[in-house]
């Protein structure tokens, strides 16, 4: 009998002889093939996100007439780098991607400190009316921004004291054209409250109570013992916002009329005329749009994917 | 320490974040009100809202080119220009009525000057001297009649988006035609004819595409080509659920359907490339600014791209295009109407549509260098007088809305032609009658 014979009717004798041993090889090649699956699924399901952003980039490094054949390349047959430099000529993009920065930091702080203070009030401490203005908070989640835009224009027209006009509001043209309409009516959203609240209401009471016995009042306990352990939450929020508002096109457009007020997502409209699309520099400066964005998830990652889980947001 | 630390930049970076915002915002200034000042009649500050000349180049021409002109002849008017996009021209319009904040003069598409003109938003231009006879011996009546509401003038023609026929004369030659059709019975037969499907019925090729360009304006397209009319002539109520119309209709849908000309999801009005520019699509009703897309992409084919009417009952043939309006609330109306003039005027309605490569409405420019240089706006020029446009009554732009899913309904047979217009003639009356 050779060694390897013998290796072989010991292992039989041993998977005869123990099947816990086997059971467990089987639960092992069980879990390797459902991992395998898994992967298989993530990976199918991780190319189908990718590949818009790829097509975009590629897209963005092809000429005109390249764009025109069909069926179309996958590669670019000559790699336009020049499409960028044109796409940035064809806006003042400088000028654009500052106020966007701008505006999207504004509103990132404004919703980050605001919100989170409202949370917590609706989340930790009991007063009156407490339901019925969270009640308020979900309804008005509810309403489309569509409709609210002549509204909220006509507040922002009318703001007394601002822009020529007087204590009614009459007179002048209130924030428009100015930074405080480009901030002030995104500063603070329905959404972000709600999220706040309910990462705040997820954590233990025994902190709260232990804070007071040491002496802390409310503003300590909200910023110094609740506040540093919703870190995801900050994340999501802070990202959810600053998306939005940098990816924001039609309020900028609506309350500002100078050129130097201007968003990003008003310079990319350059390129897509009633009838015509010019793809390439429109796929070039879109890439360099999202630049910020990617940046910005892949620094706060960790925190975002685990604010999402925490909360439940798909 | 580390806590104070982490703790005082916190507090120090709110507190800079919050200077930063504050700065900022205070240091915006407001826009002041439009007044008249002295020295001359013609003089005061007026503000222009328009979607076209966008981007560095079309700027360039407005800032550095055509006002430049305008200040040598005004030299006390100071304009402020508001860049708008069509698609968001609309919220911008209402906003700006809603607040009373108009722009003094306002460029906007046909069809749209009605609902304005009766809400009062715009000056009425005949009472300023632009009367309709004053405009005959500049443009087509039916051009003119765009910028009409109620027998008056209220805006004035800078430059038309036009749709017709085109031809890919290399295909078309191929299949042994040496010329486009000139009745619907010949495209047919043509459409069917170039239409070229895989074995396995893969469309590879559509002998006529009538899915890159928006639906409504295909459907109008085929409705001038039948005879019809969107309204009755009084525009009491409408007439594209006409025999005409349900004719037209049909014949698309059987394109789809029965022919097996085009499939649906074929082509897009959002797609790429114009089908005809890649080679697959044989002929089409498309946009006049195929042709600097092709310069763009595929200069080679320019001298393949041969125009036509869609010729049925009558030419089909439609338009659209931008316009100029001017607010009724001016503060400084001789200014505002100045303004109009010029940009309305020979070189600079010239400029504005060779920089957007579209047609220009006043007859007298058939002869310019850039009309000659540009066969689709040629034709399109040359064939004004049989183009029809859309709009009419001033609800025009809540039902133009609806067209869409109309014409859709009936291409994707949940609906047949004469229902989806019948339910669509109910909605107009509704929106009409209100």
């Amino acid at each position: 009998m050779t060694a390897t014979t013998a290796r072989a009717a010991m292992t039989a004798a041993d998977r005869a002889a123990n099947p816990r041993t086997r059971r467990a090889r089987m639960r092992k090649k069980k879990s390797w093939q459902s991992r395998a699956i898994l992967n298989l699924l993530l990976g199918i399901g991780a190319l189908t996100m990718i590949v818009p952003f790829l097509w975009m980039v590629v897209t963005s490094l092809k000429s005109p007439a390249e764009l025109a054949q069909f069926p179309p390349t996958l590669w670019p047959q000559e790699w336009r780098w020049s499409n960028y430099s044109e796409a940035l000529r064809a806006a003042p993009f400088h000028l654009y991607f500052r106020n966007s920065l701008l505006i999207s930091v504004g509103h990132t702080v404004m919703t980050l400190t605001l919100a989170s203070m409202a949370g917590y009030a609706l989340a930790r401490i009991p007063f009156k009316g407490r339901e019925l203005i969270f009640m308020s908070f979900v309804a008005m989640l509810m309403i489309p921004t569509y409709t609210k835009i002549v509204p909220q224009f006509l507040i922002v027209k009318f703001m007394p004291l601002f822009g020529g006009n007087d204590l009614l509001g009459q007179g002048g043209i209130g924030w428009l054209n100015s930074w405080w309409a480009l901030i002030i009516p995104g500063g603070l959203s329905a959404s972000a409250i709600f999220l706040f609240r309910q990462f705040y209401l997820s954590l233990p009471k025994e902190l709260e109570e232990a804070a007071r016995l040491d002496g802390l009042g409310e503003f300590r306990i909200f910023a110094q013992i609740y506040t540093p352990l919703i870190k995801p939450a900050v994340a999501t929020v802070g990202l959810l916002t600053f998306q939005e508002s940098w990816n924001n096109f039609l309020w900028p457009l609506l309350v500002t009329t100078r050129d130097d007020l201007r968003v990003i997502q008003v310079g990319l409209a350059v390129f897509q005329q009633l009838e015509s699309t010019s793809w390439h520099y429109l796929m070039a400066g879109t890439t360099l749009a999202t630049i910020p964005m990617v940046l910005l998830f892949l620094f706060c990652q960790r925190y975002f994917v685990e604010g999402f889980t925490h909360a439940g947001i798909k | 320490m580390s806590t104070r630390t982490t703790r005082g930049k916190t507090a120090a970076m709110s507190i800079a974040a919050a200077l930063a915002l504050t700065l900022t915002a205070c240091a915006s200034d407001s826009q002041g009100a439009t007044t008249t000042t002295g020295g001359g009649e013609v003089s005061g500050e007026v503000a222009l809202l328009t979607p076209i000349y966008e981007g560095t180049e079309g700027q360039r021409l407005l800032e550095d080119e055509l006002l430049p002109q305008f200040y040598e002849k005004y030299p006390d008017v100071k304009v402020t220009v508001d860049y708008t996009t069509y698609n968001k021209l609309n919220e911008k319009l209402t906003t700006s009525v809603a607040s009373g904040l108009i722009p003094d003069v306002m460029m906007m598409g046909v069809g749209w000057v009605e609902g304005f003109a009766e809400r009062g938003v715009l000056a009425d231009l005949s009472e300023r001297g632009i009367t309709p006879e004053s405009l005959e011996g500049d443009y087509s009546d039916e051009i003119v009649r765009a910028g009409m509401w109620d027998g008056d003038v209220y805006a004035v023609p800078i430059m038309l988006d036009t749709r017709f026929g085109v031809a890919r004369m290399d295909l078309l030659r191929e299949a042994g035609y040496d010329a486009p059709p000139t009745s619907w019975d010949e495209l047919l037969e043509m459409s069917e004819a170039l239409t070229i499907r895989a074995a396995d019925g893969t469309l590879e090729r559509t002998g006529f595409d009538i899915l890159s360009l928006d639906p409504r304006q295909m459907f109008e397209t085929m409705l001038f080509s039948a005879g019809g009319d969107l309204f009755t002539e009084d525009l009491s109520a409408p007439a594209f659920n006409s025999e005409a119309g349900v004719d037209a209709l049909q014949f698309v849908v059987d394109l789809v359907h029965e022919s097996k000309v085009e499939d649906i999801g074929f082509s897009s009005a959002n797609a790429d490339v114009n089908p005809l520019i890649s080679g697959r699509a044989a002929m089409a009703i498309t946009h006049n600014s195929l042709w600097t897309q092709t310069e763009e992409a595929a200069p080679e084919l320019l001298d393949q791209l041969e125009p036509f009417v869609i010729q049925g009952e009558a030419p089909g043939m439609f338009f659209g295009g931008t316009l100029a309006t001017m607010a009724k609330s001016s503060k400084n109306p001789a200014a505002a109407q100045a303004l109009l003039e010029f940009l309305a005027s020979p070189g600079p309605a010239l400029a504005a549509n060779e920089q957007r490569g579209n047609v220009p409405a006043l007859t007298e420019l058939l002869d310019s260098d850039y009309v000659k240089g540009n066969r689709l706006v040629q034709f399109a020029m040359e064939n004004l007088d049989s183009a029809k446009r859309e709009g009419g009554p001033s609800q025009w732009l809540e039902i133009r809305a609806e067209i869409k899913p109309a014409v859709e309904a009936a291409l994707l047979r949940q609906k047949t032609p004469q229902e989806a217009l019948d339910d669509l003639a109910a909605t107009a009356k509704t929106a009409m009658d209100r």
